[in-house]
């Protein structure tokens, strides 16, 4: 079932009569869904118009750019102009010029030919074909000896929008899909004498030639004349373009071409008129110079149905009208005061258009652009057929039949209701007037179905509520955006398919940000992905606006944004700075709250002194390297080094990093700072580290001592150079005595000359180091008793009064287990450890005896916990004794 | 012994997550270089990835054989080289010299390097400079929290300490920000934090940006743990260097505990092999012993064993209940009690090995005197005798760490070493150990933990002049000028303050602790456990003022606390104190005390486990 062309737009606003057809003639209209808009031939200029789908003008302007060979859309609704020269040019919506990319010139007389190909709704699935056919566009060049043909992937890279927030789906299913079928063909274009055959890397808007893929052309098929139609194809992700050159057929792709023959096609056929691929790629419609259509599968493999339409004159358009998962297949003819809808039917449906018409396909229909009224050809959905048919006894005709009598008050209401519910299809009925609704495009008939839908739900029981909720919302959002002010008409299923995110995106595009606004909030959307985004959007808008001052516009951005969550701040300064203002930029940069966001941009401006304090408020410390290295190589070295000293926290970060990398630019860090301290510690290192002759070591420390002058540090000045000292000697006493001294402390030199048996060296070494006599003493006895030379221990402690006492002679003999010799010494122990000493020895009942005599407990309680056994029980008993007496006292 | 935790103090959370996502997520790293791969450790991260990953995982997941980061040419043949480094310089240009001679020799292979816990801008810099940048791909394992224990947590990180402490280098505090991160994601929000220091303001202040950033993940659940504590060491470096007492720490100090397992020599084992063990809260007999003053364990251990002993042989030999047992129950007693048994005398005899070892090498070295002193050291008495015991420390070439930690000691109680004995000290120390500590002693100074002081006290007649000239606000922001220029210790009157030295009637009984004092012999209540016990006490620093100040802490003290009652009574006697630059078996033991007091379970979060050589010997300059 069809249904008439619906006309959507109210106010018809397109300029007066007789200038569109020629336009649309002239090739220079490109039509899309929603906006509208066309070049002018005005006097001289051409003038550039963009109008909404309401017919609202959006953009004007006059052309000032080479003759244009095609306009068309690209998926994130930026306007892309083909110039005769393959400069494409690309315009935003509102008139504003982007950028541009050549497509290369391939020269000859025509330049480039004929139209885009398509460019229609875009559709933010990568998995499924429809995707595709946003960004698959055609070109060929007339003349008479050069064809060409370029096909590549139009749709536009850069997210149109704000970057600041996470990117919608289809900027994401956008590049998605540009993997995925890019990799082998991203785009080509050829020529038939030049033969060069390219991947079109569109990304980088390049064309490269791509030699071992050379191949003629013209003589592979023998082309004389121009192809009478041609179109892109495409199958298993990879694009073809089926050609019609007279009575035949060719498929190319990037490496052949072959001959093709429809299957069932009807003989007689000598030239093709008309090719027509369907929105989902699947299906092929082909109109032929007798009239005949025929209608298959793009993969030419199956003929579905074929019609003959008697008319021999050759179309202006030819396109598929269908709608998802329906298994009415239709075609759409137009001539130019004639449509026609041919199907598997013998009959066909005929309309007559009153004025130059424009047809567009869609997801689910046509659209019929003309001068004053935009309309939409689909197929009738089940839903709407089963409930409005004539006669229908569906449960929803029921349903919207009880309800109405209902509100009549007329007990009818019952009797139906009564039908639907004996059938027991009450639920079906619910949801057949919910679906309906949907498809309504009327405000008054979508309440009155939801209305009826509402009054049968309270008969049933479990009726999950959120599909009724849902669409109440869907059509509420459709119905605010389908108001001509706004002016983009969708349908339900285009709506589905588009989703929200994509709808918001386009109304951001479009400035409507308080709409878009309204509408996050109505659906209740996740702040960072709802309003925060189109917030960020409207700043990244704002900061456009060079009129303003820079103080308002960051003034009115923070007011508006505050600290909404998932707004960041940087990337809209980012974008001021984009503009050319910086200052607005820096503004902008003082509400971001993460400091560490500051820095990149703070780079990229050259204030790198204020993004090193700024990467060190972050703590992050990679992000304070960053900016160093950035620094270092921005500045000079002593403006680096002065900066450097104002921050502390870099300063040390750095140095370790010289420490392990750089030792020179540590030594001059130190010099610019007068650091004579760290200094004179880095040359000391280098004396063991570095040097390894005993000239450089010394010079080295040299240096060092001269350092720890200059820092006022006379102790480590008077240490290096008895260093130096120390070492020259070590290095005469190694020559003259061979064995081991150098880099031993002046402590083990010594030892090492007392146990090699030099005694009067060791004894000069310590004088000339003046070395304290209780460390000689300790270091003499240790070092003889290792040597166990007795005898010269009790010479050398009978040399004068030892200064460390007795106490560790008898320790160390013990050590030694020399009992004998530890008892020498125990009688020469001074009265304080005279117990201890002789409790080293071993002799129990002396040490009795002396603690005793001293009268101290602690001594007493020592030499008690020391008798074991019987042999010192006696010991014992006395200590007790004296112990008790002492009591007493 | 062990005393039992009160029966209202809250369970400890599960950690053992931690191991599982960080397992998960090397694994993953691996399986991103698909295919056989030789696997380059370094020698610090061998211990922690055995604790999370065995080298049968290791294996399932195609690493072939397993290699030490070393300064050596490296010997695999592999075609896949995947190098698992702390992001260390070092480190960097050893990868980078094995594939430049790898490109040398016209051979390649594929390089993937892991850095943990996480990469380092110059690092990747190091690599770019050595030209294979873009031979190498990088990744990061995320791993920086270790659970050595069910309520230990551990980065193993050693080098945080040096790194922060002297160079003042920040990095690592971002990766300490990331794991607390990490903690209050897996155990939900803390509503009351605490901490103190520099450092430890820094990281609280990321973390706490960081939440803010990817909030509404932790909000709305149920705070596990309710309090965290931050401290940093450099708050109380006194107890760090005090000699430990209590058997866990004096097993580190003998021993060297690392990564949690200790390596007993066969002096303990009693035995021709060295066995490593893991000494954790599993160890029965060692969980009952570990926080105990070392005095009590030997007598405790041999009771112990001869309860065991005697509980064989009664069921052995006739005791009354062995007569009733048949056959099954027999068999029952012999494969599970019996293997518990055994299980439980070996561990026995393991720890009656350590301490004998222990008793052996403490008497040594006079490990009375030495204990003396430093509690002479800390109470304030008896300098000079002290200073002289010093010095002939040094003169009699005892242990150069020894040496410096009790001058170090020494300054850091008495607010600097007099100008005479600084230089006597350092000039003793030069000829005894070497010349290159001329560094070591300019580490220590920058550190402040050996420092001269100043002629007279200049410093604070300078302050007042300027406190008199300027409002009170500005005077204190001069003062800590001043304070932060000579970093002064002012440990007596902060000692004085917080009652750091118990008054001793008589005998204090090390079997029956009575404050956390026991931990030192009964002599100093470490500070650093103080301050947390105060500051828990008081949910704040109000009345602290002075304590903070004479820290030299007057504008790092913070406490932030949300008004939140989500927090239930349970989890707020749970908490987690964090010491940033590692903390002692010591502090731990006597926060675990302090918990079976209070009713609270301590959790304990350290960038390593440290001691007093470990301090020393980060300071040190060794020749290499």
């Amino acid at each position: 079932m069809w249904c008439g062309p619906l006309e959507l737009v109210h106010r018809p606003a397109w300029p007066g009569p007789g200038q569109l057809g020629q336009k649309v003639s002239s090739q220079t209209t490109a039509l899309l869904r929603n906006p509208w808009r066309k070049e002018k031939p005005a006097s001289a200029r051409p003038v550039l118009e963009i109008y909404s789908a309401s017919g609202v003008p959006l953009a004007s302007l006059l052309w000032k750019s080479g003759p244009v060979v095609s306009l068309g859309w690209s998926a994130e609704e930026e306007l892309l102009c083909v110039q005769e020269d393959g400069v494409v040019l690309v315009y935003g919506l509102h008139g504003d010029f982007r950028r541009h990319f050549s497509m290369g010139n391939v020269g000859g007389p025509g330049g480039w030919g004929k139209g885009m190909e398509s460019g229609t709704l875009s559709l933010p699935q990568p998995t499924t074909p429809l995707s595709r056919r946003c960004s698959r566009t055609g070109f060929w060049m007339p003349g008479s000896s050069i064809l060409s043909l370029v096909l590549g992937w139009l749709s536009s890279q850069e997210p149109t929008a704000s970057p600041s927030v996470p990117t919608w789906v289809t900027s994401n299913s956008a590049g998605c899909q540009r993997c995925q079928v890019s990799p082998d063909t991203p785009g080509a274009a050829f020529t038939a004498h030049r033969c060069a055959f390219c991947p079109w890397d569109h990304q980088r808007q390049k064309l490269w030639a791509l030699g071992s893929l050379r191949w003629s052309f013209s003589t592979t098929i023998g082309l004389q004349s121009a192809p009478s139609c041609w179109t892109t194809v495409c199958q298993d992700r990879v694009a073809h373009i089926l050609l019609a050159v007279g009575p035949d057929l060719y498929l190319l792709d990037h490496a052949a071409c072959s001959a093709v023959t429809p299957p069932g096609l009807a003989p007689g056929v000598s030239s093709f008129l008309q090719m027509a691929v369907s929105f989902t790629y699947r299906h092929l419609a082909l109109f032929t110079d007798t009239g005949y259509i025929w209608m298959g599968t793009a993969s030419l493999k199956e003929k579905l149905c074929e019609f003959n339409c008697n008319i021999r004159a050759p179309p202006k358009q030819m396109v598929w009208c269908s709608r998802p998962r329906s298994k009415e297949r239709a075609v759409v003819v137009a001539w130019e005061r004639r449509l026609m809808v041919v199907g598997d039917a013998p009959e066909s449906i005929q309309f007559v258009l009153d004025e130059d018409s424009y047809l567009v396909p869609e997801l689910d229909g046509v659209r019929i652009f003309s001068r004053s009224t935009h309309e939409f050809l689909h197929e009738v959905p089940v839903a709407s057929e089963e409930i409005f048919k004539i006669a229908s006894m569906a449960p929803g005709a029921l349903l919207l039949e009880a309800q109405k009598e209902y509100e009549k008050e007329s007990q009818k209401a019952d009797e139906y209701l009564r039908e639907i519910q004996e059938l027991g299809q009450l639920p079906q009925a619910v949801q057949q007037c919910i679906e309906a609704a949907g498809h309504e495009h009327w405000p008054d008939m979508q309440k009155s179905l939801l209305r009826a839908a509402s009054f049968g739900k309270c008969f049933l029981d479990r009726f999950p509520p959120d599909s009724f909720v849902r669409m109440c919302q869907d059509l509420r959002v459709l119905n605010a955006v389908r108001d001509y002010h706004i002016g983009i008409p969708l349908t339900y299923s285009q709506y589905k398919q588009l989703t929200i995110q994509v709808l918001l995106d386009r109304l951001v595009l479009r400035r409507l940000y308080p709409l878009a606004i309204q509408i996050c909030e109505y659906l209740r959307l996740p702040e960072v992905q709802g309003v925060s985004r189109i917030l960020a959007h409207w700043a990244c808008y704002k900061v456009q606006q060079k009129d303003v001052s820079d103080e308002d516009v960051a003034r009115a951005i923070n007011q508006k944004l505050g600290d909404t969550p998932g707004v960041s701040y940087s990337d809209i300064a980012a974008r001021a700075y984009g503009c050319g203002r910086t200052e607005l930029a820096i503004k902008l940069l003082e509400y971001e709250p993460r400091s560490g966001e500051q820095v990149p941009l703070l780079l990229k401006m050259k204030r790198s002194k204020l993004a090193l304090s700024k990467a060190i408020e972050s703590g992050d410390t990679d992000l304070v390297f960053t900016v160093l290295l950035h620094l270092k190589n921005e500045l000079n070295r002593g403006d680096f080094f002065m900066t450097l000293r104002n921050q502390p926290m870099a300063l040390s970060l750095y140095r370790q990093f010289c420490k392990h990398q750089e030792l020179e630019t540590l030594k001059d860090l130190y010099n610019q700072d007068d650091n004579h301290q760290e200094l004179g510690s880095f040359h000391i290192r280098a004396s063991y580290a570095a040097e390894e002759r005993i000239e450089g070591r010394v010079a080295a420390l040299q240096t060092a001592a001269d350092a720890f002058y200059k820092a006022k540090n006379e102790f480590a000045a008077k240490a290096t150079e008895d260093q130096m000292r120390l070492l020259r000697l070590q290095r005469r006493l190694e020559d003259e005595l061979g064995g081991r001294f150098l880099d031993l402390s002046l402590h083990d030199t010594v030892t090492t000359l007392i146990l090699s048996g030099q005694n009067k060296r060791a004894e000069q070494l310590a004088r000339d180091f003046r070395i304290p006599d209780k460390r000689l003493w300790w270091l003499k006895l240790t070092a003889l008793a290792d040597l166990e030379d007795w005898e010269e221990l009790e010479k050398f402690s009978k040399s004068k009064k030892s200064p460390i006492g007795y106490l560790p002679f008898v320790e160390i003999c013990m050590k030694q287990h020399n009992k004998y010799e530890a008892k020498k010494y125990a009688s020469r122990v001074g009265p304080e450890q005279k117990v201890k000493a002789l409790l080293l020895v071993g002799d129990v009942a002396q040490a009795a005896d002396v603690a005793i005599e001293h009268r101290n407990e602690a001594e007493m309680s020592l030499v008690l916990s020391h008798c074991t056994g019987a042999t010192d029980g006696a010991t014992a008993d006395k200590i007790q004794r004296a112990r008790a007496q002492a009591q007493k006292k | 012994m062990a005393f039992p935790h009160r029966p209202d103090a809250p369970e400890l959370p599960d950690f053992s997550m931690l191991k599982r996502l960080a397992r998960d997520q090397l694994i993953y790293l691996l399986e991103q270089l698909p295919g056989k791969k030789d696997l380059f450790i370094e020698a610090d991260l061998m211990s922690p990835l055995d604790r999370i990953a065995n080298v049968s995982i290791l294996k399932q997941h195609e690493v072939d054989k397993l290699y030490k980061v070393e300064n050596k040419p490296a010997l695999s043949s592999s075609e896949q080289l995947c190098f698992l480094v702390r992001p260390r310089i070092k480190n960097m240009r050893y990868i980078a010299s094995l594939v430049n001679a790898d490109k040398m020799a016209g051979r390649t292979r594929k390089y993937k390097v892991i850095f943990s816990p996480q990469k380092f801008y110059a690092c990747e810099m190091v690599l770019e400079e050595e030209g294979v940048y873009g031979d190498v791909s990088c990744d990061e394992w995320a791993f920086s929290l270790l659970p050595l224990d069910v309520d230990l947590l551990s980065m193993e990180l050693p080098e945080f300490f040096r790194d922060y402490f002297l160079e003042g280098d920040q990095r690592w505090i971002n990766t300490l920000a990331q794991a607390l991160h990490l903690l209050s994601t897996l155990y939900g929000p803390f509503p009351n934090c605490y901490g103190i220091g520099r450092c430890a303001k820094m990281s609280y202040e990321l973390w706490k940006r960081l939440e803010e950033e990817e909030d509404g993940e932790t909000k709305g659940r149920r705070p596990e743990i309710g309090q965290i504590f931050l401290l940093d060491r450099d708050v109380d470096f006194v107890t760090a260097l005090c000699s430990q007492v209590v058997y866990e720490g004096l097993v580190d100090d003998t021993f060297r505990i690392k990564c949690g397992s200790v390596d007993f020599g066969p002096e303990v084992t009693s035995s021709d092999k060295s066995l490593k063990v893991l000494l954790n809260a599993e160890d029965k007999v060692f969980n009952e012993i570990r926080n105990e003053h070392f005095s009590n364990v030997f007598s405790f251990l041999s009771q112990k064993a001869a309860a065991s002993l005697m509980l064989l042989l009664g069921r052995d030999w006739g005791g009354p209940r062995r007569r009733g047992m048949d056959i099954k129950q027999m068999k029952n007693f012999v494969s599970q009690e019996l293997k518990g048994l055994k299980q439980e005398h070996r561990l026995l005899s393991l720890h009656i090995g350590a301490c004998e070892s222990i008793m052996k090498k403490k008497t040594k070295q006079d490990f009375q005197e030495l204990i003396k002193t430093e509690h002479a050291l800390l109470e304030g008495f008896n300098i000079r005798e002290s200073t002289s015991y010093i010095e002939e420390h040094i003169d009699r070439q005892v242990s150069p760490i020894e040496s410096l930690r009790l001058m170090c000691l020494l300054s850091i109680t008495e607010n600097g070493l007099i100008p005479k004995d600084y230089r006597s000290l350092k000039t003793q120390y030069l000829q005894s150990y070497g010349p290159e500590h001329l560094l070591t002693f300019s580490n220590l100074r920058r550190a402040g933990l050996l420092t001269e002081q100043a002629p007279g006290d200049t410093l604070t007649a300078v302050e007042s002049k300027v406190s008199k000239l300027v409002t009170d606000k500005a005077a204190g922001k001069i003062t800590d000028a001043f304070s932060s220029l000579a970093k002064r210790s002012n440990f007596r009157a902060i000692s004085k303050k917080l009652n750091l030295i118990p008054r001793v009637d008589g005998e204090y009984d090390l079997k029956v602790p009575r404050d956390m004092a026991y931990v030192f012999s009964g002599a100093y209540v470490p500070l650093s456990c103080r301050i947390i016990e105060q500051v828990l006490e008081r949910r704040g620093w109000q009345g602290l003022d002075e304590v903070v100040r004479l820290l030299n802490c007057s504008e790092l003290a913070f406490t932030d606390m949300t008004k939140d009652d989500k927090a239930s009574s349970e989890s707020l006697r749970l908490i987690l104190v964090v010491f940033l630059g590692g903390c002692t078996f010591s502090e731990i033991s006597a926060l675990r005390f302090l918990g079976r007091e209070k009713g609270y379970r301590f959790i304990f979060l350290t960038t390593a486990v440290t001691n007093s050589a470990r301090l020393m010997e980060a300071m040190s300059e060794v020749k290499a």
